[in-house]
């Protein structure tokens, strides 16, 4: 090979090396943009004048002086919309009796788009179910809702062997030369008024109750149950994790049992999470039944375990971290083995200890295998800690999959879900920040 | 007195003061050991609930029956496809992960300088640290749609970003090795464009093909693989990063000092030295694939039948991890049900399997570092 041409290989090579780190802050990008920018619209969105209502009569909050007043303009605008359709109604019964036919199913197909996106007709009876109480709160949901009502939508199968193709027809087309023509251009005109979007900020979302499975409200009972299930798994693991530590570091003798230990410790950390699951369901619910039924106790254990090799590991990386300095010292000023850890050791590594701890507490927030057989449950009221003992909980992560894979109105409630999904990334990120910070800090106090 | 019998022991303080220590130490050892009684309590338990499984089932229709019908009149237990599947997307996983862990982890060890490497790794570490159903999100939610509605210019894009690079450097060897044939300089203006035009045309007929494919459902194979990709390359880059580095700095400097170049001395020095390290990293990273839960639930169709050819990454397919996960909220009013312990029968192959792997890295890992403490 000439040096040109292995000059030049080695800067592909180089190339190829930079394109791998880009590839993977590309991949970390997308898969981050997406649950932070559509997860912020669950805070912070176009609320429109269903959301304050809701605000209001469920939550109890809102401003109860203006609010009346600007429902009656929402509702003045809506009031031709009723007043068109009582026209049409009256109309199809003049009409023939298979004209009327014809227009019957799509008229019922209009007025049930119009109830969902504005709520229910006045005067007529309040529905049992909640979420056909109100018309859409968001004024994205509106839009939608909106094109449903001005458009009919059927999928074309026609073309064989092909998949099928949605055919839109607007409506106004539909009952063209009858007295609902002119409901479409006034509602496509007078949206805005009829449900004055007002950019929200929703806070509350993480700590409001749900109510009718997710549909209204915030997510306070899944942060609360995530917050229940990582305290409790921290609250198991750090002691044992920190004493297993102390006692490979400082106590045990390099031998057969002390590498039996290390090989056991690090088959528990290549445990794969779904098998800790079993594992709880199978030993601290039906063996020892730590309590009844699932709960947020049989999770908390699950979890600890799970998260113990990664704490034993990095408190013991902290322990030995300590320069041995400050040991001998200790010793040499007449201090017993065990005060020397106590006074010593422990207070020097510390910050390291912190670290792993915290990134564990990252790691048990966010499993959501070893809990779905243990403590999680799709709906529940936030606990009260004593209930921690004997009931289960919804927590993040399960209700993430739950709400995007069993709900029965996934596409409605999507920005409930990216709104989960970014609190608990959120909550796993913060964690980790604060880890790589610390430590940062350390290895500048170690370096100076 | 009193401080005299403070400072010179008696016999008696003497022996309660050790017997105080080794029981100090005996508590400690005990809580050490719990986590060793963890993994023989995990092992023991689910093997527990696996072996009535066998017993009333046995064991050729679980390995060797394509039909999975746990829930049937009568009940069928062939999880040969789930088997299957679950190899299929660990083995996509880590053709996502391998070459391109490894690269970054070269790129990290030898050729970014000690700020850039600062900001690189958080960004591996933040990786590592989202939850995993936060993947299963964007591969259920983001990914699936836009593989179903724009599948073939994914494919065909993807093509590209594979095989561009590796192509690009193909053509300079090849390029360089034919010249080295002909023995003259002049040829190099004609052999490299003709060279490279050929790989071009090769990718581009390659992607066209794809572009034409149509993926009838976001939620199979490939989705899965690739996104198990992104969650095992943090594991292998890491891990492999530390074999690179344990290689050691007197390794390089030698070969830097017989006139290599720094890719040669990365590829025939360095990669040679580590390549146990860089086993573990694949091997744990394989386990990370296998081990995944969340991720092959939500996104990879749960179908459980072999994929039509098996290698098809575009088909649904189904895998243990979903499986378990999925079965037991079902088999768990059936307790003691073949149902119900076919389910842990898959556990612990996952558990066996994983063990195997973990010893296997562990040895391997060992074996590395006494070689290169001796050398």
């Amino acid at each position: 090979m000439t040096l040109e041409t292995r000059k030049l290989l080695d800067k592909a090579f180089s190339g190829l090396g930079l394109i791998a780190i880009g590839m993977m802050a590309a991949a970390l990008l997308l898969i981050l943009t997406p649950i932070l920018w559509r997860g912020s619209k669950a805070f912070i969105f176009k609320g429109t004048i269903e959301h304050r209502r809701v605000m209001l009569e469920e939550f109890d909050r809102g401003n109860t002086d203006r609010f009346p007043a600007e429902m009656e303009k929402a509702k003045a605008a809506r009031e031709p919309i009723y007043q068109i359709l009582a026209d049409f109604k009256a109309e199809m019964k003049t009409m023939e009796r298979s004209t009327r036919g014809e227009y019957k199913s799509a008229y019922r197909e209009v007025e049930q788009a119009i109830t969902v996106l504005l709520g229910p007709a006045p005067g007529e009876r309040t529905p049992v179910l909640m979420r056909q109480r109100y018309g859409q709160m968001r004024w994205d949901r509106t839009q939608i809702k909106l094109h449903e009502v001005l458009f009919s939508e059927e999928w074309d199968y026609s073309i064989p062997g092909a998949m099928g193709v949605l055919v839109e027809t607007p409506r106004i087309e539909q009952f063209a030369g009858t007295k609902l023509e002119p409901l479409f251009h006034y509602m496509e005109e007078h949206i805005d008024e009829m449900m004055r979007p007002k950019t929200t900020f929703y806070w509350q979302f993480i700590t409001d109750k749900s109510k009718d499975s997710h549909i209204f409200g915030g997510i306070w009972p899944e942060v609360l149950g995530t917050l229940y299930l990582t305290l409790g798994a921290m609250l198991f693991a750090i002691p044992m994790g920190v004493i297993a530590a102390i006692y490979l570091c400082e106590y045990a003798k390099e031998g057969r049992v002390v590498s039996f230990l290390r090989i056991c410790i690090s088959t528990l950390a290549g445990v794969p999470s779904i098998v800790f699951g079993l594992f709880g369901l199978a030993f601290f619910l039906n063996t020892i039944h730590v309590s009844d039924s699932k709960s947020v106790l049989a999770g908390s254990l699950t979890l600890s375990l799970l998260i113990l090799p990664t704490l034993i590991r990095s408190a013991e990386e902290a322990i030995l971290a300590v320069p041995r300095t400050y040991k001998e010292a200790a010793l040499s000023l007449g201090a017993g083995r065990w005060h020397t850890i106590l006074t010593v050791i422990l207070p020097a590594s510390l910050p390291g200890i912190l670290t792993g701890i915290v990134i564990s507490m990252g790691r048990a927030a966010g499993e959501t295998a070893p809990i779905i057989f243990t403590a999680a449950v799709s709906v529940g009221a936030p606990l009260k800690i004593w209930e921690t003992l004997n009931q289960p909980t919804p927590a993040l992560p399960w209700n993430i999959y739950n709400l995007c894979t069993e709900h029965e109105a996934v596409d409605e409630i999507r920005h409930v879900q990216y709104g989960m999904v970014l609190t608990l990334v959120v909550i796993v990120l913060l964690l980790n920040m604060a880890a790589i910070l610390m430590r940062a800090r350390i290895s500048k106090k170690l370096r100076g | 007195m009193q401080k005299s019998s403070s400072l010179i022991m008696s016999n008696a303080t003497g022996q309660r003061q050790r017997m105080g220590a080794l029981l100090g130490q005996g508590f400690l050892l005990f809580i050490t050991s719990l986590s060793t009684f963890a993994v023989f309590f995990i092992f023991y338990f689910i093997l527990k609930d696996a072996i009535p499984f066998f017993k009333l089932e046995g064991f050729k229709e679980f390995f060797t029956s394509t039909a999975w019908f746990p829930s049937g009149e009568p009940a069928e237990f062939g999880a040969l496809p789930i088997f299957i599947g679950t190899g299929l997307v660990t083995l996509g996983a880590v053709v996502v992960a391998v070459p391109l862990g490894i690269a970054a982890a070269i790129c990290l060890s030898d050729l970014l300088p000690f700020n850039v490497r600062q900001i690189v790794k958080p960004v591996i570490e933040i990786l590592a640290a989202i939850p995993s159903v936060a993947y299963g999100f964007f591969a259920l939610v983001v990914f699936a749609p836009l593989l179903q509605n724009h599948g073939g210019a994914i494919l065909s894009a993807g093509t590209w970003m594979i095989l561009g690079p590796i192509l690009a450097l193909l053509v300079v060897v090849l390029g360089d090795l034919i010249n080295e044939k002909l023995e003259s300089k002049k040829t190099g203006w004609v052999v490299f464009p003709i060279l490279g035009g050929l790989a071009l045309f090769t990718i581009h007929s390659l992607a066209s093909r794809l572009a034409g494919v149509e993926i009838s459902s976001g939620t199979n194979a490939l989705n899965v693989a690739v996104i198990l990709g992104i969650m095992a390359l943090p594991t292998v880059v890491s891990v492999s990063e530390d074999a690179l580095q344990a290689a050691g700095r007197e390794l390089r400097e030698g070969s830097y000092a017989l006139g290599a170049t720094r890719a040669e001395t990365i590829i025939k020095t360095v990669i040679p030295a580590s390549v146990s390290g860089i086993l573990a990293a694949v091997i744990l990273g394989v386990m990370r694939a296998i081990g995944e839960t969340m991720v092959v639930w939500m996104a990879s169709g749960n179908a459980a039948r072999i994929p039509d050819p098996w290698h098809n990454m575009l088909q649904p397919i189904r895998t243990l991890t979903a499986t378990i996960a999925g079965d037991m909220g079902e088999a768990d009013h059936v307790t003691g049900s073949s149902r119900y312990h076919v389910l842990f029968a898959m556990a612990f192959c996952l558990l066996a399997f994983s063990f195997v792997m973990n010893l296997a890295s562990e040895l391997i890992v060992k074996r590395s570092r006494k070689k290169l403490g001796k050398s």
